[in-house]
């Protein structure tokens, strides 16, 4: 490196000013792209005209109205019942499935792995359909229960992942020193193993309650009369005109999805830190 | 119930296979109550997994474990008065050090109060007062330990069970933790199982060794015993450094033999049943082979190859005769050394020397 370094016009010299010169703005085009259309959006939120795309003035106009619209308070209590349910079901079966696969022997355990992680490289519509098919054949009206089953579904594979790679990295010896100091299995697993594993359900919950407030094709076949989430309450508002309104709704969705971002790193990010130094 | 004929861990029978693998032939064993007992060998040899069996992280294939006269053989591991100490320490990360220690009472159910003043007892025997508020990931290797010290000691158990516990640690360290070990054993009278690979410190520590190899004991012994009379070519060899020389048994005599080595005869004594003609192998230790002015019976003239200095000892490696090398070694007392190519005249004792058959 150093030899090369000090010859002005190496043969290097073009890798050299490609990563330093032109790598930089490469980055900055991507971050362009992918940033872009969110400033837009959230820019043409303080619009005064009903236009998305003419500028006429600043107003806060729109945040209001989304505020005082009931139909979009009654799709963010439903998204939020759903999502905080099915993060915490689907969170509790992979943390079980985790640990069950981990760390005991029993036949078929692969077959359940693989049975888990299946739901991930299904297309979400085909499980939709087929849900929605079960459901009116099991005679299960849709409503809450049929799509806090269905986000499950779509999530489950996440939590049994996250909480696996938590699980496979805990030290068995441990276990073994916690029955060897007089603990039984329950109090193993609830003062050992447990406490342990919580960074990893904290974020198995998030992701999970994240996918489902997203989610859009599982909750059109699996929700019910007055079981509108926000996401297809946005979807229906669009094939009316759209409006700075959605614009404004975006914009909430944005500004509350940074805010949990920063409690979840502030809480863990030190934490992080602090084991990267050693 | 324990009393000094029946021992406080007894294996009677014991094999352990895991699927095809046989860990354990068969082991038959006794531990005393209040000794120092330890099993030795290289990794492989079914130590660990001996001590596995007795703490009940696995249970035996055939044959019976008795704690304290009480048949365990089937009894889980957190049912048994047994705690181990781990090589890897094995302290819970998220908990204090406090509470690491205050652990098995925890499980138990003793009241808070108690509980704590029992922990800081604990970590106050060990010398780790004055850590209680700190996680496990804040202390050093040998801090570590002693805390996983402080808390498989805290419930008092019949037996410890030490998976080379000073294993991590430098050897400094280890030597001061050895020492303390030792001293901590014999002040509460609690019978220490010990598994290790470093012969060192098996003689140590040790009221009484059991050098393994291939899931059997080979030589169950005191430290001098194992030492001084090692009853195979592996024991031998094994434990501390030996010279090993071929040879081959020319007369047998009562309690003794004469045997070739060196293209003469050595004197060595022997209580086995021996015949001429038969192939041997001789020991003898470094410390035991004397440099001798002149010729005479069971002395050999080598040549000096090289001096390696040690500090309190000093070691000579001399060519011998047919191409054997035979290390001496003794104690560096100032005195001028000899010097690498001098021909120098070695004795054998013959109640140094040991016979072998192949």
């Amino acid at each position: 490196m150093s030899a090369t370094g000090t010859a002005r016009r190496g043969p290097g010299w073009i890798t050299r000013t490609f990563v330093h010169g032109i790598s930089g703005w490469l980055t900055l085009l991507t971050f362009i792209f992918m940033l872009a259309p969110i400033v837009v959006l959230i820019a043409f939120a303080f619009n005064s005209g009903r236009s998305t795309v003419v500028w006429t003035g600043f107003s806060l106009d729109w945040f209001a109205k989304v505020w005082s619209n009931r139909h979009i308070a009654r799709a963010l209590n439903v998204s939020l019942v759903v999502a905080i349910a099915s993060a915490a079901i689907a969170t509790a079966i992979g943390a079980l499935a985790a640990i069950a696969i981990t760390r005991r022997q029993f036949p078929g355990r692969d077959v359940l792995g693989a049975a888990l992680a299946a739901p991930l490289v299904l297309p979400e519509i085909v499980l939709g359909v087929a849900l929605l098919v079960f459901m009116s054949y099991a005679g299960v009206s849709l409503g809450y229960r049929t799509m806090i089953v269905g986000h499950v579904l779509v999530s489950v594979p996440f939590a049994t992942l996250i909480v696996r790679a938590a699980a496979s990295s805990l030290d068995p010896q441990l276990e073994h020193a916690a029955a060897d100091l007089g603990a039984n299995e329950w109090q193993t697993f609830r003062m050992v193993t447990l406490p342990q594993l919580m960074p990893a359900l904290f974020t198995s919950f998030i992701l999970a309650a994240t996918l489902s407030f997203d989610n859009l094709v599982m909750s059109t076949f699996t929700s019910g009369v007055g079981t509108t989430t926000l996401p297809l309450r946005i979807y229906s508002m669009l094939k009316l005109g759209i409006t700075p309104e959605i614009n404004a709704l975006g914009t909430l969705l944005v500004l509350a999805n940074v805010t949990i971002l920063f409690l979840v790193m502030g809480r863990y990010l030190p934490l992080m830190l602090k084991t990267n130094r050693r | 119930m324990s009393n000094s004929d029946t021992g406080v861990v007894e294996l009677r029978g014991v094999v352990k296979r895991f699927n095809s693998f046989t860990a354990i032939r068969r082991l038959d064993l006794t531990i005393k109550t209040g000794e120092f007992f330890t099993m030795l060998g290289a990794s492989g040899c079914g130590k660990t997994t001996t001590l596995r069996l007795i703490a009940g992280f696995e249970l035996p294939s055939e044959g019976r474990i008795l704690i304290d006269g009480d048949d365990v053989s089937e009894v889980p591991a957190h049912l048994r008065p047994v705690h181990t100490v781990f090589q890897s320490y094995a302290l819970f990360p998220h908990l204090s050090i406090l509470d690491n220690v205050g652990f098995p009472l925890t499980v138990r159910r003793v009241p808070r109060k108690e509980r704590l003043e029992r922990a800081r007892a604990a970590l106050d025997l060990v010398q780790m007062g004055g850590f209680f508020d700190r996680k496990p990931s804040q202390l050093s290797g040998g801090q570590q330990q002693r805390v996983a010290l402080a808390r498989a000691l805290i419930n008092e158990p019949k037996v410890l069970l030490l998976d080379e516990p000073l294993g991590a640690l430098d050897l400094k360290l280890r030597k001061e933790m050895q020492h303390e070990l030792k001293e901590m054993q014999r002040r509460l009278g609690i019978t220490f199982v010990f598994v290790t690979h470093d012969q060192e410190e098996a003689l140590t520590m040790s009221d009484r060794i059991a050098l393994m190899r291939g899931g059997e004991i080979v030589q169950l012994d005191s430290p001098t015993g194992l030492y001084n009379t090692p009853s195979s070519l592996y024991a031998a060899e094994f434990i501390g450094e030996t010279n090993m020389m071929p040879g081959e048994v020319v007369e047998v005599g009562q309690g003794r033999a004469r045997v070739a080595a060196f293209g003469q005869e050595l004197d060595v004594r022997t209580a086995d049943a021996i015949s001429a003609g038969t192939p041997v192998t001789l020991t003898i230790r470094p410390e035991r082979v004397a440099a001798a002015g002149t010729a005479g019976p069971n002395r050999v003239e080598g040549r000096l190859r090289e001096i390696d200095f040690i500090g309190t000892d000093i070691r000579l490696v001399y060519d011998m005769p047919g191409g054997t090398r035979v290390t001496m070694r003794r104690q560096n007392i100032g005195s001028a050394a000899p010097v690498p190519g001098e021909p120098g005249w070695l004795e054998f004792g013959d109640g140094d020397l040991r016979l072998f058959r192949h």
